[in-house]
């Protein structure tokens, strides 16, 4: 009995300490700002919607979501492409000298290094090609990232998957590369679908670049222009609140839609 | 067995265009990753020994970036608060999460809900989950203030005040992380073999007994997995410092990323903050090599 009274005390605590921080977010954003400083209510008495809409009607919130999606979208279908064909080549193929294994351990080499350390030459390549500011210059840099982590993630997907299927169909008849889209691509998905829902997930958040690498609507990514808020407007509290709401929500929502995934890609590097 | 599978895969390689295969599928990924991610590696290792004036290079100096970094005071200062945050940080996580992954190993009403909730801390925008924070510890609108007022008391001052502000970066942190922890260390203990533990039961030992000669040796490399994993990883913390203090107060939170940050963009350093930068990777490349080293002896042994 006491067993069970501790499970619902803790679970009670721990939903607390989880949620509560949330709740204040969302409830500072549908106050005024006159609410929030001078009466520290804590729910919002009159209830106001007044914080949203000025973000898409004086802020630029609209170009900053769509900045995100286009960026994250191009960003992660590029390197899913191209690192699921890195993956499997690397897991499949015998290359002289090992080349593959090599490649393979350069890559997982250039993912542990904290991506600020190459923050200034990416800054100064991108001026160098007049990409700052823009979609591509963000999209090249985030797809480079993605792939490093995609062939490291797929890799381990796609030897799972036994090699007699793909031999099967090629004495049916398929060439190898027809072997690896129709047969081996497919059985992957769920893999496939995991490294995919990672890859958006980071990439929609990604600050650092879109710090540097990004000055005006034109290309500001969503965390990038709600931190320019920040900057500008120091207690604002209530457009503050606002722009957290609209900035975590989207990315939020797609992590609880996909959970099953998410766990699976988030664990997985760790236990095997 | 191993060149019998060896061979068919020499076979499988097959003739003509499907030996270029695997080159041709390594290529556009390999291609994108040297443009993007080597090639700046390598210029930036070439920026690290100039020195920069208004952004361009006006003269070679050799290692001389790399020697001035040991005796910047704030460089040195940056590292002992990253250093500080980090072991904190990541020690506390680790044992909450591993304490929650044990209560929740048994299955009981509510433990979905549980699981639902802690995935939320980690995949919020980390600039988010600082604007969160800055909501909770503000002084005028902040959740603790009202909290406080409510009871009676006065204003809680955070992030005015050094000491105070590093800890509630620390608790930021702990907010964010422990349910990864959580996730890897409950993956971990449903992966472990059942007859240990059902031996243990019919011998009679105790909780604690369990716990000590079976779960926690049994989960030493998985724990030392995530250990490693968070601890590279909050080794490059920034967005969250950048948005809740921006390094203050004074350089209480300051952490090397920011550091380094601050030197390239605001004081236009750039050949300095480059081997401030390469000079992190290559601890935090050593930290994980000699990790995975140690790890490979543990499962050795």
């Amino acid at each position: 009995m006491s067993t069970r009274l501790a499970r619902i005390l803790t679970t009670i605590f721990v939903l607390a300490v989880v949620l509560l921080p949330i709740y204040w977010l969302v409830s500072t954003s549908l106050k005024s700002n006159r609410e929030i400083t001078q009466e520290g209510t804590l729910y919002p008495h009159v209830p106001t919607l007044d914080n949203y809409v000025r973000l898409f009607t004086e802020k630029q919130f609209g170009s900053y979501l769509t900045n995100s999606v286009v960026v994250t979208f191009f960003s992660v279908a590029i390197a899913l492409v191209f690192g699921a064909m890195g993956a499997y080549a690397i897991a499949r193929f015998r290359l002289p000298f090992a080349a593959e294994r090599k490649v393979g351990l350069f890559l997982l080499t250039l993912r542990i290094i904290p991506p600020v350390v190459i923050l200034i030459p990416v800054y100064l390549l991108m001026l160098s090609l007049g990409l700052l500011d823009s979609w591509l210059g963000l999209i090249a840099t985030y797809t480079a990232f993605n792939v490093t982590f995609c062939v490291w993630m797929m890799e381990s997907f796609f030897r799972e998957i036994p090699v007699d299927l793909e031999e099967a169909a090629m004495v049916d008849g398929d060439s190898r590369f027809g072997a690896f889209r129709r047969i081996t691509l497919p059985l992957a998905a769920p893999g496939l679908a995991a490294t995919a829902i990672f890859a958006v997930l980071v990439t929609f958040n990604e600050f650092l670049f879109a710090l540097a690498l990004t000055a005006t609507p034109r290309a500001m990514t969503m965390p990038r222009g709600t931190a320019t808020l920040i900057g500008r407007i120091d207690t604002d509290w209530a457009s503050m609140a606002a722009a957290g709401v609209i900035g975590a929500l989207p990315i939020v929502f797609f992590a609880l839609l996909v959970q099953r995934h998410l766990v699976r890609g988030l664990t997985m590097g760790a236990v095997k | 067995m191993q060149t019998g599978m060896q061979a068919r895969k020499y076979r499988l390689q097959g003739a003509g265009l499907d030996l270029a295969l695997p080159y041709l599928m390594l290529a556009p990924g390999l291609m994108v990753v040297l443009g993007v991610l080597v090639y700046p590696l390598w210029d930036g290792l070439r920026a690290s020994t100039r020195a920069y004036r208004y952004g361009s290079p006006i003269s070679n100096v050799g290692f001389q970036n790399y020697v001035q970094l040991w005796s910047d005071a704030q460089f040195l200062n940056s590292l002992w608060v990253t250093v500080k945050f980090v072991a904190l940080s990541v020690s506390i996580e680790a044992v909450l999460g591993f304490a929650l992954a044990l209560f929740c190993l048994h299955e009981f009403r509510g433990i979905r809900l549980l699981r639902t909730v802690l995935i939320i801390p980690m995949v919020i925008t980390p600039v988010v989950v600082a604007i969160l924070f800055r909501l909770i510890y503000a002084s005028d609108a902040g959740m603790l203030t009202a909290l406080s007022e409510a009871m009676g008391g006065g204003g809680v001052q955070i992030l005015g005040n050094p000491l105070n502000a590093f800890i509630g970066l620390v608790v930021l942190d702990v907010w964010e992380w422990t349910p990864l922890m959580f996730l890897i260390l409950l993956a971990g203990l449903q992966s472990l073999p059942h007859e240990p533990f059902e031996a243990a039961r019919v011998d009679g030992a105790g909780p604690w007994r369990v716990f000590a000669d079976l779960t926690f040796p049994m989960m030493r490399p998985v724990l030392a997995v995530a250990i490693v994993l968070r601890t590279i990883d909050a080794f490059g913390t920034f967005d969250q410092v950048f948005v809740l203090t921006r390094g203050g107060p004074g350089e209480a939170t300051r952490l090397i990323s920011i550091y380094g940050y601050d030197t390239a963009f605001k004081f236009q350093q750039t050949g300095y903050a480059a081997a401030l930068f390469v000079t992190i990777g290559l601890v935090v490349l050593a930290l994980a090599f000699s990790a995975i080293r140690l790890l490979r002896r543990v499962d050795a042994s």
